[in-house]
């Protein structure tokens, strides 16, 4: 781009640009052709193949050995820029809105604690059930593992009994994951609830949890449904809860994001309220 | 401040607009010789528009078969011929398209260049595309097909095998189908080069990563999923032209090859393909949103981060169009649960696009109309997405109406939704005339009843067990009033697409003089004229933030000061 000053503020230049050409759409017409001839006649290929070696050769031709440019003659003014709105609205806000929101939580960390934990507790009133009902640990272990045995689709109650290594690694994944997984909302959800949290959290949500999946169970899966004792089920449950409640609530909390003012959590005119870099300060 | 342009750089272009070619020969002759980004995207966009015309039309007579049962105003081959031209249309010769020349029209503006990396490249992949598109079509007249006489292909958009081999498909019909398409794939991949490297290697002073805008960011992100997803399309049919026409067997399955091998292959391309059409729809709403909302995007690292997830997500869930091919159980449920998994990214849009919509000062223009109803409709196309995830779930309803419904909640709800946005708000740009509001407001809700009362109801004869692809159906089985009920939407949906034609082309000569900056926007395709000369940008541009036209027109108070 050259420039070549004439007045104060006003600069002529030149931008240079790529020229046009037809070579590509020579090209492409031509490589239908061959492609068209397939389904044509053959003829029609030769036409294709001259059409792709002129596009090729003028396209080589159009950049090589320099490339064609046309040239394009600009006028530019340089003017210093004023704002025509000096000031700009913010949004005035309440403070007294986040009294409802949980200014402190706990940890994720201690929502997996919470989880683990309650995930070995659960396992004892399970395993008391099988041996009072079925006279074998593996009853439960085998009904939890055996939804995730593809070809397990009509054990018998010799199969359930007996111990299975599939059905108990399948069982544990199952259980492990889940436990955490309830864990971690366990702590997400237990400074939310505003009187007696363990017993929100360990009696009434097994409840309401157990009550779900008794209403359901039937149609997602009706093997399971029909060999489920729900109040061993409903024990294990707050066996749970109690325990992950415990272990959570025992843990550390820590500062939410409604510390935060309202417009900086839901971004609104974030610039301004966020941290300003200086205005000399190297970006 | 000047009408005709925003002071880039603290320079102001003051050379004339250059005048128009002199006669129309020269003018044709300027077009077809072209290089520059925006005539290539312009020619794209044109050529789209005339293939969503022809796909509509096509639609339209599907709809006319189906409104009442034991019809017979088309005839089965007819018929077949017409859901396979739709199909094929609608997706390599209308929205492929459209989304590429959205991109060349504006990534290069965008990210203050002053055209593509390989402007002849550019050139190049249109015409392959256009030219594909015209081989197919030319099959109409060409391919002598099973029929005896000239006919269009006829084995369904994703021509399984071994409907496809020369035993089942005599004549040229599926060769003009395959044909056709791998010479626009050749142009869709160029194109798909050409963005990438424009946006690696072509960004103005300042421009880093992460000031680009979304719209650059999600181009980039769908022309590196083009790159992985067209090729195993164009190799799986040229496996199928050397089965047809070289004694091949890949698809045989009377000669040991296997019909399975092709749906893979055809998936790997077809599901990302959703991405490739969606993610600039959705690029689309990014911009549009906020300028409308006069709120800066929410979430915009996260939204990158969502959108980089969804390209990388889709390329692991194309098996779930196969569940009832009968594969093992590990196989369906990795199938479920990956497909699943694109929620979270997809909700994260959602949730970004409402949090920036809350507490804005939005202004409820066509466009903005167009993305809130994209919005709700996306919404529900991904719950019924989630439903056909689960594989219990997909084998009662695959391949029924339940699915063309789905489907076409994204392609349409979605898709073709801010397809219409992105018209309301750049046609300003490309043409220097605003679209007028009043026809705009028609087109919207014209389109949004006849959309919901064609969509809303083809879930329900799906879930009664219409089957796709029928040419026709016994009175009784309560899919009548459906279908009728469908096919009047499909009717008003038309009328809507005729208001739209009719405000282009009026708007064109008659619309308001749009001025640089219609919508007081932040990018910097508004800081040029309407339409922007063929060098863009006088001075080259500098900038200092995501917004560099905020911080212009607020020197006070600038992003640049907060990123």
């Amino acid at each position: 781009m050259s420039n070549q000053q004439e007045q104060p503020n006003i600069s002529h230049q030149v931008v240079h640009l790529p020229a046009p050409t037809a070579w590509p759409v020579v090209l492409a017409f031509g490589l239908m052709l061959v492609f068209a001839s397939l389904v044509t006649n053959p003829g029609i290929a030769i036409l294709g193949g001259v059409l792709v070696l002129f596009g090729c050769i003028g396209w080589f031709r159009e950049v090589l050995p320099h490339e064609h440019h046309e040239q394009i003659a600009v006028e530019v003014e340089t003017i210093p820029i004023i704002t025509a709105r000096p000031r700009i609205a913010r949004i005035q806000v309440d403070e007294t809105h986040r009294a409802r929101l949980p200014l402190e939580t706990y940890s994720v960390m201690s929502g997996v604690k919470g989880g683990i934990a309650g995930g070995i507790a659960m396992i004892f009133p399970a395993i008391i059930y099988g041996l009072i009902s079925h006279h074998s640990i593996w009853y439960p272990i085998n009904l939890l593992g055996g939804a995730g045995i593809p070809n397990w689709h009509y054990a018998s109650a010799a199969d359930l009994t007996a111990f299975n290594w599939t059905a108990l690694l399948v069982a544990t994944a199952i259980h492990g994951v889940t436990s955490i997984l309830v864990g971690l909302l366990y702590g997400a959800l237990l400074p939310m609830l505003p009187r007696h949290p363990i017993v929100l959290g360990g009696v009434i949500a097994p409840l309401l949890w157990t009550g779900l999946l008794h209403s359901i169970l039937g149609i997602i899966n009706p093997f399971f449904a029909q060999r489920i004792n729900w109040a061993w089920f409903l024990a294990s449950q707050f066996a749970f809860g109690i325990v992950a409640g415990l272990v959570v609530a025992r843990q550390g909390r820590v500062r939410t994001a409604q510390y935060l003012s309202f417009a900086e959590r839901i971004g609104l005119e974030t610039p301004g309220l966020m941290h300003e870099r200086p205005q000399d300060e190297e970006r | 401040m000047s009408d005709r342009a925003i002071p880039i750089g603290e320079s102001i272009d003051l050379t004339p607009p250059q005048g128009m070619a002199a006669g129309w020969l020269e003018l044709l002759h300027d077009w077809v010789i072209t290089v520059d980004h925006k005539k290539l995207g312009i020619m794209y966009i044109g050529y789209a528009l005339i293939f969503l015309l022809v796909g509509g039309l096509e639609a339209m007579l599907i709809r006319v078969q189906l409104a009442v049962s034991n019809n017979h105003f088309l005839s089965p081959e007819t018929y077949n011929r017409m859901f396979t031209m739709h199909g094929t249309t609608m997706v390599f010769l209308m929205g492929m398209p459209i989304i590429i020349g959205i991109a060349n029209y504006l990534v290069p503006l965008m990210i203050g260049a002053r055209d593509m990396a390989f402007p002849r490249l550019n050139a190049f992949s249109f015409w392959m595309t256009a030219f594909g598109g015209l081989l197919l079509y030319y099959s109409f007249i060409g391919g002598v097909g099973l029929y005896g006489a000239g006919s269009a292909p006829d084995v369904g958009w994703f021509a399984y095998a071994p409907l496809t081999e020369k035993a089942f498909s005599p004549g040229h019909t599926t060769d003009y189908w395959a044909l056709a398409l791998i010479v626009s794939g050749f142009g869709t991949i160029g194109a798909a080069v050409n963005i990438i490297a424009t946006v690696i290697s072509m960004r103005c002073k300042g421009m880093t990563l992460f000031r680009m805008p979304l719209l650059v960011w999600l181009n980039l992100v769908v022309a590196s999923l083009i790159l992985v997803t067209i090729s195993p399309l164009t190799a799986a049919q040229i496996m199928l032209e050397i089965d047809r026409y070289l004694g091949g067997h890949f698809f045989d399955t009377q000669a040991g090859g296997s019909a399975i091998v092709w749906i893979h292959f055809f998936w790997i391309f077809g599901h990302p393909e959703v991405y490739v059409l969606v993610l600039p729809a959705f690029a689309i709403a990014n911009e549009i949103i906020p300028v409308f909302s006069r709120k800066a995007i929410f979430g915009y690292p996260a939204m990158v981060a969502a959108s980089v997830g969804i390209a990388f997500i889709s390329l692991g869930v194309w098996a779930h169009h196969m569940f009832t091919v009968g594969m093992t159980s590990a196989s369906n449920t990795f199938f479920v649960l990956s497909t699943e998994i694109v929620a979270i990214p997809t909700g994260i849009k959602i949730f970004n696009w409402l949090a920036t919509i809350w507490g804005g000062k939005v202004r409820f223009t066509t466009a903005m109309l167009f993305c809130i109803g994209f919005l709700f409709q996306f919404l529900i196309a991904g719950l019924t997405g989630i439903m056909l995830s689960v594989a219990p779930w997909d084998w009662q309803l695959h391949n029924s109406f339940f699915v063309i419904a789905h489907f076409h909640y994204v392609l349409v709800g979605a898709i073709t939704f801010c397809l219409f946005a992105a018209f309301y708000y750049w046609y300003p740009k490309v043409t220097g005339r605003m679209l007028d509001e009043k026809l705009g407001k028609w087109h919207f809700w014209l389109f949004v009843i006849g959309f919901h009362v064609t969509f809303d109801f083809m879930h329900i004869p799906g879930l009664l067990g219409m089957p796709r692809q029928i040419y026709t159906y016994e009175p009784g089985r309560g899919w009548d009033s459906w279908n009728m009920i469908v096919s009047l939407g499909g009717a008003v949906q038309a009328i809507a697409v005729l208001v739209f034609v009719f405000n282009l082309v009026w708007s064109y000569s008659k619309g308001t003089v749009a001025g640089a900056d219609p919508w007081d926007a932040w990018t910097l395709e508004w800081a040029t004229t309407s339409p922007p000369p063929v060098y863009n940008f006088a001075v080259e541009p500098v900038v200092s933030s995501r917004r560099p036209l905020w911080d212009l027109k607020h020197p006070e108070d600038p992003d640049s000061r907060y990123e």
